[in-house]
């Protein structure tokens, strides 16, 4: 029951009121994940592309950031590389519609991310890997 | 109920209010009658003292007029007249005191027919004096009567002062009864406003009351109504809540969908071989855009057609089943691979291409649901004509 596990996950909103950056090129999903986070309690921006990402980073620096692999302007795993440059230590998630092997992902992408989501994963589950992260 | 509590207060207020009248009633009804006893008693010792004056003058006239008959000395005759005189005044007085009061008006009238004679002897007796006829005064003197005529008048100022004092006996009385009326009616009125405010107070007190336990009822129905209201509106709050969730985990999920099934078809489309989608009937449920190039046929015309409306394989001179067998169906059947199988596809112009036909079951939990085909070209280029 995954809407409930959201529900109860979101009632425990956070006062501290943590800032999250949503790199994605596609509408539909910046707007589903800023509201499921609004609703947690953090802070969204939300940004279509790398170069509104970066811009964003150095304007106001996020305590999280998830990031689609695939934008239109730029590598996922570049623009992260990029980001990391600016905010060494901001943890990241990568959410990805591309079907990777999770033990190849695990392997391949460990040292560049905290932790990999496929958007098949549910919401409940994003919402908990948020909240890991960022304590 | 509170018409009728109002209406209690009132009949209270109205009993007071006439025990108030009634003791101002008496009240004033009893100074007026005090006012008049005073009056009355006052009136009545003037009378006693007028008579008492009468008695003392005539005295003093008598006195002096005996006085005068030895002595022949005008101030006793002066001092004889001058009390004489005041006797008479006191006597009018007297007569006007109690005119308005008919037996003592009658003792004066008769007293003053006994002091009438009484100063007419001694003005006869002064005058007789005065003319030196000291026979005429020794004549007078012995036949005066005077002792009796005094005595008379005496007992007649006595009966008059005995019957005022008795008057005023009982007019003393009647003032007791009175006072003690009026002290009655004014302590029983005390008593009986005291009482009647003592009803309004239990009253007003019964009725605040009344009025506290409805305001506590009410206000714990109102607290029991906020308390629902705020549990109905936290319901509403959460359900909400889970709807919204619930909303967001499905638009969430659609796009997931949709996305993935946006990458299969990219996948697929994006291979140069031709790939054909099969039904477990062997008809074409999908083709990629290679086949349309290769073909020229509108996917329309594609779509849940025989996959032999494109297809056929080339059967070897040597196959024992020739042409009758269809290895595609039977591999199908048998959820095996096909690869490898040399066929020609015709496209819209009837052409003839050679490619070398692979087929591979597509399995759902273990049940052939379909199968996948994919031809490549034996050689680039259009093919011979069969």
């Amino acid at each position: 029951m995954p809407a409930n596990s959201v529900n109860q996950i979101a009632a425990k909103k956070t006062t501290m009121n943590k800032h999250i950056l949503i790199i994605d090129d596609e509408a539909s999903i910046r707007d589903i994940l800023g509201q499921l986070l609004t609703i947690s309690g953090y802070r969204i921006t939300a940004v279509a592309s790398a170069a509104a990402a970066i811009e964003s980073v150095r304007q106001d620096p996020p305590d999280l950031i998830i990031s689609d692999l695939q934008l239109e302007d730029a590598d996922g795993l570049e623009m992260i590389a990029r980001l990391k440059v600016i905010l060494p230590n901001v943890p990241v998630i990568l959410l990805t519609g591309v079907l990777f092997d999770q033990e190849v992902v695990s392997d391949v992408l460990k040292t560049k991310v905290a932790c990999y989501l496929a958007k098949t994963s549910s919401l409940t589950q994003i919402l908990e890997s948020v909240r890991r992260l960022l304590g | 109920m509170k018409d009728k509590v109002i209406h209690r207060l009132l009949f209270f207020f109205l009993g007071i209010a006439m025990v108030l009248l009634a003791v101002a009633f008496q009240a004033v009804r009893n100074i007026n009658r005090s006012v008049a006893t005073s009056d009355w008693v006052n009136h009545t010792h003037s009378v006693i003292l007028e008579a008492e004056a009468l008695r003392t003058e005539l005295y003093v006239g008598d006195a002096m007029m005996r006085t005068y008959a030895q002595s022949g000395d005008a101030r006793d005759l002066a001092a004889c007249r001058e009390a004489l005189a005041n006797a008479l005044d006191h006597l009018d007085i007297d007569k006007a005191l109690t005119r308005h009061e008919p037996a003592q008006h009658d003792q004066i009238i008769q007293i003053e027919s006994l002091v009438s004679p009484r100063v007419e002897f001694a003005q006869a007796l002064l005058k007789a004096r005065q003319s030196g006829d000291t026979e005429k005064v020794r004549t007078l003197l012995n036949t005066d009567a005077g002792s009796t005529a005094s005595h008379d008048i005496q007992r007649g100022i006595d009966t008059l002062k005995d019957e005022e004092l008795t008057l005023l006996t009982e007019r003393d009385t009647a003032s007791y009864l009175q006072a003690q009326t009026t002290r009655w009616t004014v302590w029983t009125g005390v008593v009986l406003d005291g009482l009647l405010l003592g009803g309004v107070a239990w009253l007003i007190r019964d009725d605040l009351s009344a009025r506290r336990r409805v305001a506590a009822a009410l206000q714990e129905a109102n607290d029991q109504l906020e308390t629902r209201v705020r549990e109905r509106t936290a319901e509403l709050v959460a359900a909400n809540a889970q709807l919204s969730s619930e909303n967001l985990e499905r638009q969430w999920a659609n796009q997931a969908l949709e996305h993935q099934l946006r990458y299969n078809h990219l996948i697929v489309d994006s291979i140069t071989d031709l790939v054909l989608i099969l039904t477990k009937a062997l008809n074409i449920s999908r083709v990629n855009p290679a086949v349309i190039h290769l073909t020229g046929l509108d996917p329309t015309a594609l779509i849940n057609q025989p996959l032999t409306r494109i297809l056929r394989l080339v059967t070897p001179p040597d196959d024992p089943g020739g042409p009758m067998r269809d290895p595609l169906a039977q591999a199908l059947r048998d959820g095996r691979d096909l690869r490898g199988q040399a066929g020609v596809v015709e496209d819209k112009r009837g052409r003839q291409i050679p490619v070398h036909v692979s087929m591979f079951p597509l399995r759902d939990r273990d049940k052939i649901v379909g199968g996948v085909v994919t031809l490549q070209l034996v050689t680039p280029g259009i093919g011979t004509k069969a």
